[in-house]
């Protein structure tokens, strides 16, 4: 009754028959387009797919379109299926491999294996310890510490809060969790009453919301990873005429809900950060300037900017396109749970609503090329090194500065 | 509730053991919450039913399905899939419309009926045995689940299937008078139709079932398309309680479906059980999930608690247990005197 086992059971059967029609497929083919792959861990969730619709958007759009065949497989949440996966890629000669990576270690085997064939491989939000990948990521960017003490500083340094984490033992969630607890812990009066994993689900948060609420419905705030939008219908869902500052991810959900008079009234606060697909998109126009410019990196761990958008920052998108400051969309365009990071003016100008919703290109756009300079991220252990040791205060804040004092 | 004429089952078993078991379940449940108040605080009042109210309407109308397809000797696990596209289709294709929702809902029950009942053909025509059949179907709807919504289902929230959860009446929200409808229901198709009550004996032996002229395939048919319709409904609770879908929302239901079924007394092996303990069960395993919750201890020994609870509720609420406490009631056993030797060493 393994579900997902059974799954990805299935998904690799019909990975390696996608594969042997692409190997048959490609002797068709113009030789001379590059072969890349996209490989997915999961699929069936607004994040995943709009990082995904983003790639394919963008090898859609001129004069990417006549020169790279992208196929994407969806290997499921298992490593070893991702591990068939990127072995499969490799043999069909992948010139590039661009991925969501389920683990950031067990894949590194596989990985070192590509790279000695002459296999680029470029890692989005998720990331690997193998060094011969390149990790692009907000993953070191501070969200729990920035998010931790944007919530600290709207409580007045004291208050009963949740964590709302995301999926247990996940680098990521564990990141972003120590970074918080680096900040919760520097002021007794915070006092952590429940902490519950909500999957970054909007689903399963709010219903482990509404049991954490039933427990404790003397919570001050919420610190919580994707899936904020469920705590905000669990809290909507009491009744009550109270509402509680919430810190979060960056569904258009909780943006609109940070910007509503109503519920401002009630007492609800916070600052939407977190994660944002357009990463993928990033770490794809890096790729392809590698492959067909001839572009080098100095640094294989690049750091994609931490969105932060605090209730006055929100602004509605009258059009299609982020322009003019706008990050929002209004109610009934776009579900609640869609992330809305899915566009970054200087990096991806090519970008609009229909490349994330529907993996389209823009029309008329091609494809501009990328500033010469990128962000280093900072080695942190376990995330995007191996044998390494963390610089300085790795949870130093960036985005905040603390306004009350322990 | 009348115990029904001419059930072979429920003869066998005693109706008595049966309502004993939903009884001890409910009775379990409201200890448990009055008891979770030295967990914590805010437990053990009304805001604490209510939530775990709420919480278990899912399981409650995915059981009503679960448990009939179970009573028959089958097992259903394509409920989570199921439960997903009746969601995700209450939220492409009904949205905020109110008048959507008066044609769209009976339309997508008829839908997730259809799938179940394609289960049902595949079980009683084709020979697949249940739980392959329903677990293919499970990811063949899965499948197309993604595939029609391209990875994101897109559409708006319904505010009329929202208030479900969000309006009370008297304090009670409206989802609990649905759910106590749904409860009332199941109970009267179970025990008050021939429909009902014929299930108990193509559970029990189907050979002779068919021997005595009930159209044993028809019936099995028609619980694998009920499951298929509660499970739809189910999901489309849960859309509304959401206010969205996704392509995962159904997948921690369905443990749950069969465990609320089990705990709540049906033999796995078909032939006995009432829907009215599933019920119990559903409220008893929300309120352990609910309490385990708020231990605040990580999360592995949370899942290992809540399988260890599942497990020891299976062996505590068996059926011999309420056999041998019938026993006592009857004969009740002599105690032994103080001073009396344990036994006669030559006897």
């Amino acid at each position: 009754m393994n579900w997902n086992t059974i799954r990805s059971g299935l998904v690799n059967t019909a990975v390696a028959a996608g594969l042997l029609a692409g190997v048959a497929g490609a002797a068709n083919a113009d030789d001379k387009k590059l072969k890349i792959y996209l490989s997915l861990s999961y699929s069936g969730n607004s994040w995943q797919s709009e990082a995904a619709n983003i790639v394919k958007a963008l090898a859609a759009t001129p004069p990417y379109d006549k020169a790279i065949e992208l196929k994407e497989v969806i290997s499921g949440t298992d490593v070893q299926a991702q591990i068939s996966a990127y072995e499969s890629m490799i043999s069909d000669g992948a010139a590039g491999i661009i991925s969501f990576p389920v683990s950031p270690t067990g894949l590194n085997r596989a990985i070192r294996k590509g790279c000695d064939k002459g296999t680029l491989f470029f890692m989005y939000d998720g990331t690997v310890t193998e060094p011969c990948a390149y990790n692009v990521s907000y993953i070191t960017a501070g969200f729990g510490e920035n998010t931790a003490q944007a919530l600290v500083n709207v409580l007045g340094g004291k208050g009963n809060i949740f964590l709302s984490r995301g999926v247990p033992g996940n680098s990521v969630d564990k990141r972003h969790t120590d970074g918080a607890m680096a900040i919760f812990k520097k002021y007794p009066g915070i006092k952590v009453i429940a902490e519950y994993y909500g999957m970054w689900s909007d689903q399963t948060t709010q219903s482990e919301t509404a049991k954490a609420l039933a427990a404790h419905p003397d919570v001050d705030g919420i610190w919580a990873q994707a899936g904020e939008d469920g705590a905000i219908k669990a809290l909507l869902a009491t009744g009550s005429k109270k509402l509680v500052p919430v810190v979060g991810e960056n569904s258009n959900g909780f943006r609109l809900a940070l910007a509503n008079p109503a519920y401002q009234a009630a007492g609800f606060k916070g600052v939407s950060s977190g994660s944002p697909p357009a990463t993928a998109g990033y770490a794809f126009k890096l790729m392809m300037e590698m492959l067909t410019k001839g572009r080098k990196l100095t640094t294989h761990n690049i750091e994609y900017p931490l969105p932060w958008v605090p209730a006055e920052g929100v602004k509605l998108c009258p059009g299609d396109r982020f322009e003019n400051g706008c990050n929002t969309f209004p109610a009934g365009k776009v579900p609640d749970s869609f992330v809305t990071e899915v566009f970054e003016a200087n990096l991806l100008p090519e970008l609009s609503l229909v490349t994330a919703l529907d993996g389209k290109p823009t029309p008329g756009m091609t494809i501009q090329p990328l500033p010469g300079e990128v962000t280093a991220a900072p080695d942190t252990p376990g995330i995007n090194c191996q044998k390494c040791n963390g610089n300085g205060d790795i949870y130093a804040l960036t985005k905040i500065k603390a306004t009350v004092q322990p | 509730m009348s115990p029904p004429a001419d059930t072979r089952g429920l003869r066998r078993a005693g109706l008595g053991s049966d309502v004993w078991n939903a009884i001890a379940l409910f009775g379990l449940t409201a200890l448990l919450i009055i008891a979770s108040r030295w967990i914590s605080s805010g437990f053990g009042g009304w805001e604490q039913t209510k939530a775990i109210l709420v919480l278990s309407s899912f399981v409650v109308v995915v059981a009503f399905g679960q448990q009939l397809v179970i009573l028959t000797g089958g097992l259903d696990l394509s409920i989570a899939s199921v439960m997903t596209i009746g969601g995700v289709l209450t939220f492409n294709f009904v949205g905020a419309s109110p008048t959507a929702l008066i044609w769209g809902v009976p339309l997508i029950l008829l839908v997730t009926a259809a799938i179940g009942g394609l289960n049902g053909i595949g079980v009683v025509w084709l020979r697949v045995p249940p739980f392959i059949m329903t677990l293919a179907m499970g990811i063949i709807v899965y499948g197309a689940t993604l595939g029609i919504t391209g990875g994101t289902p897109r559409g708006q929230a319904s505010p009329a299937l929202s208030a479900l959860f969000t309006a009370s009446v008297l304090d009670v929200p409206l989802v609990i008078y649905f759910m106590l409808a749904i409860t009332i229901c199941g109970s009267v198709v179970q025990l008050g139709t021939g429909f009902g009550r014929r299930l108990y004996a193509v559970g029990t032996n189907p050979a002779a079932a068919y021997i005595a002229g009930l159209p044993v395939r028809w019936l099995t048919f028609l619980t694998y398309a009920i499951s298929g319709a509660s499970a739809g409904l189910a999901g489309i609770l849960m859309f509304g309680y959401a206010g969205g879908a996704t392509l995962t929302m159904g997948q921690a239901y369905q443990l749950p479906s069969i465990a609320a079924v089990v705990v709540g007394g049906t033999s796995i092996l078909g032939g006995s059980g009432l829907y009215i303990g599933a019920v119990g069960g559903a409220l008893l395993l929300t309120t352990f999930s609910t309490v385990i919750s708020s231990l605040g201890i990580a999360e592995g020994w949370r899942t290992v608690i809540y399988g260890l609870v599942i497990l020891l509720a299976l062996l505590v609420l068996r059926e011999e247990l309420y056999l041998w406490a019938g026993q006592l009631v009857a004969r009740p056993v002599p105690l032994r005197q103080p001073g009396e030797p344990a036994a006669k060493p030559d006897a």
